[in-house]
């Protein structure tokens, strides 16, 4: 049975719809994404889990249980919120020890269930201090230790890492994956930048406009997008516009518009001769040297020409003029191609699995 | 949703109920009051008129009143403005400790009982008051000033009241008063005075109405003051309402001047609001 | 540009302007302490002779120690009363639990907008009519409407400092809706709740206009027995009563200060 089935989910209000027939339904352990852009629906969906809005349809099942009804209260649910919401008054001890209280955990009992929490995200030290008194993650860590201390049987997560710089984002990642394998508890976590979510996730949901796009693993959302916007959301897209011919048999090309032909993989669905939206990631355009042997060497090869190189820390940039159209593409900084001039020409293959086609919207 | 309702439903009623009942329901009752005739000697009488109403313009006496509580409404604002706008511009630009320590100076005064304060005025303007003893020991006068009961004890002892009032909401309103607005005249060579009259001024607006609606609301609706330092004999509207109902027994007409007075309140604070709200873009 | 000198000039006019508003508006004050002092009848100064013979008299006053007592009992149980009723309301108007916000919040503070004479002899009217006049109950219930409106200003300013996820968290933790508002928003609302009840408190210590209707001879608070008491003739006993009061209210507000902050919530 799973842990948390959503079954046509829906949040209607006058004026527009923030979630429409959301289903999923998730494993006892599993660790979910709620992934997309501000206003896609992410944080209405994980609210409703949580009791704070009122579905307008469908219905939530919590290890089978019909919860829909039930008040927030009487969840048994974990929330880690955006703003941390530690309680301003109360010392870090009490903070973790309110949902154990509420449980009816009293005296040495209590003392333990704290101290474990606290020492499970590495704050033990910092019991008597109050909320005001920590760095933003050390408030987070506190966060996530109260969330944790009743043992629910679903945490939730609402872009809790949103406020942290870079470096303190990337490290609590690894901790709270980390820490919720430890833990093993189902996890749903809500977040609008994709590294994140691929990073930490089982698997991720991707939304938009409070519809489902896809509910795969990192992989298949990244390599086999299914829809326009999820090819176009995932990675480092260049988006372009044309039109599909198909010449006979499986195979297809798509004219770009004022472009190239470029040749397609996988193009179901699509009608010959229809508009369709083109994404090509930077990351999937690959530089071929004078005398490629690699296997690059059997893919479509166009000719194209530097137009402007940027240098990004980790990689190098560059804007490709290729046939009528501009490209963004990457290059690795201790790469063979770091260092290409403005002016050069220089050829490029493009995979065709890697020219995700989507009818025009 | 419901629950929600029910249960704020719950929480909102209790205070509804007692405000309904002991706030909406007597002041709605006076109405048919204020249209009962009086009849000195015998009481209210049954049946209806407007005669109540329609005195308070022909009777040459309450026409007096009525221009004398605003007269007096008018001059106290405006004696408050003159006194207070310097008072609450050196507050407001002065450093944190004087800060604290002028405001509560001025807002002691102001949680002294009202009482207190005008039975101190009193005895400071009464004819054997604390400054006519002080002018006849000296010698500068032989008889003592009458300075009560008219309207020179009225404007005195009401500006003083009503003072703090004013300083506390002009001090928000200038302190709102972006600093470098004053910077950027004053690099344009203006004068601390120019400065002051097209700028400060103008700004602080907003601050100066509110001051001084709240001051001339407060002033035409107050009885303690002008019963103590008027008496009997010099009134104004609240005391005449104060004795229609406790000494002639006339209720009607005081009803009727109840809600004449109860208008007057709300066209004025009605209109500023208007006029607030205008402002609100330019200041 | 004016010189430095007519700047300093100008500086200290104002300084001098803004000191001796402020000695104007003490003098009443002091004038009041002063007679409490004198010897005699009428004031001088200096004052004739001292003494504390009015004090005294003032002290054994039974009327004027009943009338002390009523003034704090209605103050104290009308200020609890208006925290209680004006504290939930505000908090179902802020939750957005109940329907037409502005309207109630518009009816809640009315009484500051009616002239409190207009609600006295409206009261008066009323309880003669149902018979609560002379009655402790409508003597409470009354002030409980001129005071609740402080409350009802201070609850709504202090609720909106409040972060709304903070009761969220406590739900989602396992607390009912009433356990979270205890242990959560009301905590974060006191002082602010606390600078409301004061208000509220000296509101109906103070209140005269309403008052003054609806007591009688037996039953009479500290302010109105001084008001009708001046309508008699002025004798230093009424500057007494009068200095205890100011001194009560030093202290007051000195405590207020040092617990709350309280000049912040003005």
């Amino acid at each position: 049975m799973p842990a948390l089935t959503l079954e046509r989910l829906e949040k209607r209000y006058p004026g527009h719809v923030a979630a429409s027939s959301v289903s999923l339904s998730v494993n006892d352990g599993e660790f979910i994404s709620l992934l997309g852009p501000s206003g896609c629906g992410k944080t209405t969906v994980l609210r409703m889990v949580a009791g704070l809005i009122e579905p307008t349809g469908g219905r939530i099942l919590i290890d089978g249980r019909d919860v829909t009804a039930l008040p927030t209260n009487k969840r048994n649910i974990g929330l880690v919120f955006q703003s941390y919401a530690l309680f301003p008054h109360m010392s870090v001890f009490e903070n973790v020890a309110f949902g154990l209280r509420r449980q009816g955990v009293q005296g040495a009992e209590l003392t333990r269930r704290v101290e474990q929490a606290l020492a499970s995200v590495r704050l033990s030290a910092l019991g008597d201090r109050l909320p005001r008194q920590l760095s933003g993650g050390q408030q987070q860590r506190v966060a996530v230790a109260r969330s944790i201390a009743p043992r629910p049987s679903i945490l939730l997560f609402d872009e809790p890492l949103s406020n942290l710089d870079a470096a303190l984002r990337d490290e609590m990642q690894i901790e709270l994956k980390r820490l919720q394998r430890e833990v093993g508890i189902t996890t749903l976590f809500v977040t609008h930048d994709q590294g994140e979510a691929m990073s930490m996730s089982d698997r991720v949901c991707v939304l938009a406009h409070g519809v489902v796009q896809q509910f795969d693993t990192p992989e298949a959302i990244y390599h086999r997008p299914a829809t326009g916007f999820v090819a176009s959301f995932m990675g480092r897209p260049n988006r372009l516009g044309g039109k599909l011919a198909r010449a006979g048999g499986a195979a297809a090309t798509v004219q770009l518009r004022d472009g190239p032909v470029l040749a397609v993989a996988q193009a179901e669905g699509i009608a010959d001769g229809a508009a369709v939206d083109v994404v090509v990631r930077q990351e999937d355009i690959r530089f071929l040297g004078a005398q490629d042997v690699s296997d690059a060497a059997n893919l479509p090869r166009y000719e194209a020409r530097v137009a402007m190189r940027s240098f990004v820390g980790s990689r190098v940039q560059y804007l490709l003029a290729l046939g009528g159209i501009e490209l963004i593409a990457e290059a690795a900084t201790n790469g063979p191609h770091a260092g290409l001039e403005v002016g050069a020409p220089v050829g490029v293959a493009i995979d065709p699995r890697h020219v995700y086609v989507n009818a025009a919207a | 949703m419901t629950s929600r309702h029910t249960a704020g439903a719950l929480l909102a009623s209790p205070l509804l109920l007692v405000l309904l009942l002991a706030f909406v329901a007597p002041v709605l009752l006076m109405v048919p009051l204020s249209l009962h005739p009086y009849v000195p000697g015998s009481g209210i009488a049954s049946g209806w008129t407007l005669a109540n109403y329609t005195s308070i313009l022909t009777d040459e006496y309450y026409r007096e009143v009525v221009l004398r509580t605003l007269v007096l409404g008018f001059g106290v604002t405006a004696i408050c403005l003159v006194l207070g706008y310097p008072l609450a511009y050196y507050i407001a630009n002065a450093g944190p400790r004087m800060r604290l320590a002028l405001t509560m100076l001025v807002i002691f005064p102001m949680l002294l009982n009202l009482v207190v304060r005008s039975f101190g005025w009193i005895a400071l303007l009464a004819n054997r008051g604390l400054i006519n003893n002080l002018l006849i020991d000296v010698g500068l006068i032989e008889r003592p000033i009458r300075m009560m009961f008219n309207l020179f004890g009225l404007l005195v002892g009401m500006s003083h009241i009503f003072l703090p009032f004013m300083v506390l909401m002009l001090v928000p309103a200038i302190q709102a008063i972006p600093k470098d607005v004053q910077s950027a005249a004053y690099t344009l060579a203006a004068s601390r005075l120019r400065v002051f009259w097209s700028i400060t001024l103008p700004m602080s607006a907003p601050g100066i109405l509110s001051g001084s609606i709240l001051v001339f609301v407060l002033t035409i609706s107050a009885l303690v003051t002008p019963r103590m330092l008027g008496g009997a004999t010099y009134k104004v509207m609240a005391t005449l309402i104060y004795d229609d109902f406790l000494q002639t027994l006339d209720w009607p007409a005081g009803a009727a001047m109840s809600f004449v007075l109860t208008a007057l309140t709300l066209a004025v604070i009605a209109l500023s609001s208007r006029l607030l709200k205008r402002w609100g873009g330019q200041a | 540009m004016s010189t430095s000198t007519e700047t300093q000039r100008q500086g200290l006019g104002l300084a001098a302007t803004a000191i001796a508003v402020v000695v104007f508006l003490q003098i009443p004050v002091l004038v009041v302490v002063l007679a409490a002092f004198s010897k005699t009848a009428y004031l001088t100064i200096p004052p004739k002779g001292l003494t504390l013979h009015w004090f005294e008299v003032v002290l054994r006053d039974p009327e004027y120690l009943s009338a002390a007592w009523t003034s704090l009992w209605l103050a104290a149980a009308s200020t609890a009363a208006a925290l209680v009723l004006g504290l939930i309301a505000a908090y179902a108007i802020h939750r957005r639990m109940v329907p037409g916000a502005a309207a109630l919040t518009s009816l809640f503070m009315a009484p500051l907008v009616l002239p409190s004479v207009v609600l006295g002899v409206a009261l008066l009217q009323y309880y003669t009519m149902t018979g609560l006049r002379g009655n402790s109950l409508g003597l409470w219930l009354a002030h409980v409407v001129i005071t609740v409106p402080y409350v009802v200003r201070a609850s709504l300013g202090s609720l909106a400092a409040v972060d709304e996820s903070l009761e969220d968290a406590a739900r989602v933790l396992g607390a009912d809706g009433f356990t979270s508002f205890r242990l959560v928003t009301l905590p974060l609302v006191k002082p602010g709740l606390v600078a409301g009840g004061l208000f509220a408190f000296i509101t109906s210590l103070d209140n005269v206009p309403v008052s003054v209707f609806l007591l009688s001879a037996s039953q009479t608070t500290l302010p109105v027995k001084i008001f009708t008491s001046v309508e008699q003739g002025v004798d230093p006993s009424v500057a007494a009563v009068s200095t205890l009061l100011i001194v009560a209210t030093g202290i007051v507000l000195l405590l207020a200060e040092r617990w709350t902050g309280f000049h912040k919530h003005v």
